[in-house]
């Protein structure tokens, strides 16, 4: 069987040499920025390391998550991820389907118990027993609990699975839960954005096979690498936003000047992730690049940030009902409590 | 529900009913309690009420400094940050977009290093009127709980507002729901205590302007 | 659709001069010095850096150009140039499609990814031996017919 060689030995059965591991780890460092005298050993110890299994559980998902890591940039630098890891069940990737299926994620199961990666995007609907999304008669809850019983670790992918993402979105008709509600004490990474930045998914799973340890996570499980700076801290168009020039329209002046976007609704500030310095498609641009508002798709409740087009600080909720409301009850109460006052004055005068 | 969630949508609605209703409430009873009426005649060459009372208002903006000087701080130091709340609240333009959510209107906004020097000199001049009231005497005798709070509650939204442009706060999504939060207390708190001169302010500067001249003082 | 599309580069990307060059050649002056006296050697992430355009330009011209230049064919193309400062390598690492997935300065002898990894050495002899073995067992088939 491959997997009792070592990623070393069968990458050279390949013909792919150790320099490849050096060149991919002074990439992944970079990339996280780590320290660049830590690449040799993340290189050994990647070299050392057996191809890691990975199940891959979809559940309430719309499968942008797959799409994006099967095109992490570079079809021979960044594709060496997909000799690392054994992809051993996958609904969208894998050519076995039904009953055998099912029986390669048990076995992978089975003969990796304690060493395998569970891989889950979508998130988990739990409403009604769960049965809004279910696999081979089983409803997701159950499947994810049985499949990550003996993991090594978790790791969510996508807005959906680390905070509920769409499906979560109000009025969240499923009563759709994130990863995070489910996996109790085991080891879980959040890789959020819809999708995430492919980078950052095979960045992390490259930095566990390499260190055979988790990266270092955030308060909200993500990777400090990828998710420790906001999209406006690394904006291009910052100096804008400082000198208060902004865009009011996306087809104004302003706009043609690449002006900042926050007037028009950027969520930029508020937005933790890569997109900014790692960019898209290759390094091409990100979306703040291409003219567009960031509107936080990796941050909890982003559906529900009051309107892409809003500008962020914008009001949230309606407030002009409750406005008038409670100044038409103040008006009411103040004047009754004036008349109440000077009837009784009038009483008093009266009495005496 | 996160902690900005949270701020900015139910604490926010919250506040602005409270404040919507603290407000017209103290109003109403101003307003609708029948005075007694002053039945003297108004001196010779007085001025018809309305114009009286709008002079004042006007006059008592304009400052005066006592011979001695010895009103020369509180009232500078009055104007400063006054004009510098103004300045902050009215020209940062995440706060205009914010108003623009609320009234609808929007004028442009002041680049982002005059709100930093404006911040800083407000926060300042708040500590200073704060010594002032600490180490004046007589001050200090007439200050109440009603005094510290709102000082406490007027400065919480400056210096959390500082933390977050300043990134003293992470994530940037705690300290915005922390700055909106203070400015939540601060909301609260306006209409039941003296921050509530901020309505009332103009109505008594013409009301004892209009008394004044009936009686005919020389102002 | 196109010229919908404002092609223009924004504003500020316009090529200036941030410092960073100086403060870089500042740093490799150091890691020289532990070199010499220690033998450790010294690596600076260029990536991390925001660096213009002006600035790579500057931080090229103070190195100066040398005499050693390597392509490598690795999961992509890679350039190794000792620059003019013997003992200073430019290592740029891209990936197949021409993107820079890694750009660093080394400071040491011979940057590590040159040498021939041991296990690629033990890999190598391994397969020229089942090639000598094939080779010879072919050999005395023939002989045999
Ligand atoms: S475009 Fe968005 S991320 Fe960039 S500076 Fe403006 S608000 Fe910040």
């Amino acid at each position: 069987m491959t997997k009792d060689r070592t990623l070393g030995e069968h990458m050279s059965r390949r013909g792919i040499s150790r320099r490849a591991f050096g060149k991919y780890c002074a990439y992944l460092a970079s990339t996280m920025a780590l320290s660049p005298k830590m690449a040799p050993a993340m290189a050994q110890g990647l070299a050392a390391a057996r191809r890691q299994a990975v199940i891959w559980l979809s559940f309430q998902e719309c499968t942008g998550c797959t799409e994006s890591f099967t095109r992490s940039y570079s079809p021979t630098l960044e594709d060496l991820i997909f000799d690392f890891i054994s992809l051993d069940y996958h609904h969208t990737l894998q050519a076995a389907s039904g009953e055998a299926a099912e029986l390669a994620r048990e076995q992978s199961m089975e003969e990796n118990k304690g060493k395998y990666i569970v891989v889950v995007d979508g998130s988990v609907p739990t409403k009604d027993g769960g049965v809004y999304s279910m696999i081979a008669g089983h409803t997701n809850v159950d499947i994810l609990a049985s499949t990550i019983e003996n993991a090594f670790a978790v790791v969510a992918v996508g807005t959906c699975a680390a905070f509920g993402g769409l499906p979560y979105a109000k009025p969240n008709p499923t009563g759709a839960v994130a990863i995070s509600e489910l996996v109790g004490n085991k080891p879980l990474i959040n890789i959020p954005g819809c999708p995430p930045v492919p980078e950052a998914m095979t960045g992390t799973i490259a930095h566990i096979l390499a260190f055979g340890s988790l990266p270092e996570l955030d308060d909200k499980h993500r990777p400090l690498a990828f998710f420790g700076e906001s999209i406006h801290d690394r904006c291009y168009r910052r100096s804008f936003y400082e000198r208060g020039l902004f865009a009011k329209s996306f087809d104004d002046e302003g706009a043609r000047k690449g002006w900042c976007l926050y007037e028009v609704g950027c969520k930029g500030p508020i937005a933790y992730n890569t997109c900014a310095t790692t960019k898209w498609n290759g390094g091409t641009s990100f979306p703040i690049q291409s003219g567009h508002t960031c509107f936080a798709c990796g941050s909890p409740n982003f559906w529900d940030q009051g309107g892409f087009y809003k500008s962020l600080p914008s009001r949230t909720s309606s407030i002009g009902t409750v406005a008038g409301a409670t100044a038409a009850a103040g008006v009411a109460l103040g004047a009754g409590a004036a008349l109440i006052a000077a009837n009784r004055k009038k009483q008093y005068s009266k009495e005496t | 529900m996160d902690l900005l969630s949270f701020a900015r949508g139910p604490a926010l609605q919250f506040a602005i009913g409270v404040f919507c209703f603290g407000v017209t409430w103290r109003l109403a009873i101003l307003l609708f309690t029948p005075q007694a009426r002053d039945l003297t005649p108004a001196r010779k060459g007085a001025l018809p009420s309305p114009i009286a009372g709008g002079r004042e208002v006007f006059r008592r903006m304009w400052p005066e400094i006592h011979p001695t000087g010895s009103n020369m701080f509180t009232t500078i130091n009055g104007y400063v940050f006054h004009l510098g709340l103004a300045v902050i609240v009215f020209g940062f333009a995440p706060h205009i977009q914010l108003i623009k959510s609320i009234f609808g209107t929007a004028w442009p906004s002041l680049p982002n290093f005059v709100i930093h020097i404006a911040g800083g000199v407000t926060i300042a001049s708040l500590i200073a009127a704060l010594v002032k009231r600490l180490t004046s005497p007589v001050l200090r005798l007439i200050s109440t709980l009603d005094d510290y709070i709102s000082w406490a509650v007027t400065i919480a939204p400056l210096i959390t507002g500082y933390m977050l442009v300043g990134r003293l706060i992470q994530p940037y999504n705690t300290a915005l729901a922390v700055h909106i939060l203070s400015f939540v207390v601060l909301l609260i708190w306006l209409p039941f205590g003296k921050l509530m001169h901020a309505f009332i302010v103009f109505i008594s500067r013409a009301r004892t302007g209009a008394y004044l001249n009936h009686r005919g003082a020389q102002l | 659709m196109s010229n919908l599309i404002d092609r223009r580069a924004p504003e500020n990307t316009t090529p200036f001069v941030t410092g960073l060059a100086d403060a870089v050649l500042r740093e490799i002056a150091e890691l020289l010095d532990t070199l010499i006296e220690t033998g450790e050697t010294g690596i600076i992430d260029l990536h991390s850096l925001p660096m213009t355009d002006a600035d790579r330009d500057m931080l090229k011209e103070g190195l100066g150009e040398g005499e050693v230049r390597v392509d490598l064919d690795v999961a992509g193309p890679s350039r190794i140039e000792e620059t003019g400062t013997a003992g200073v390598w430019w290592v740029r690492h891209e990936g197949a499609d021409g993107r820079i997935a890694a750009e660093l300065i080394e400071v040491t002898r011979i940057p590590e990814i040159l040498l021939s990894h041991p296990d690629d050495i033990r890999e190598g002899r391994t397969r020229l031996r089942e090639h000598l073995d094939e080779a010879g067992e072919t050999g005395t088939e023939e002989l045999a017919e």
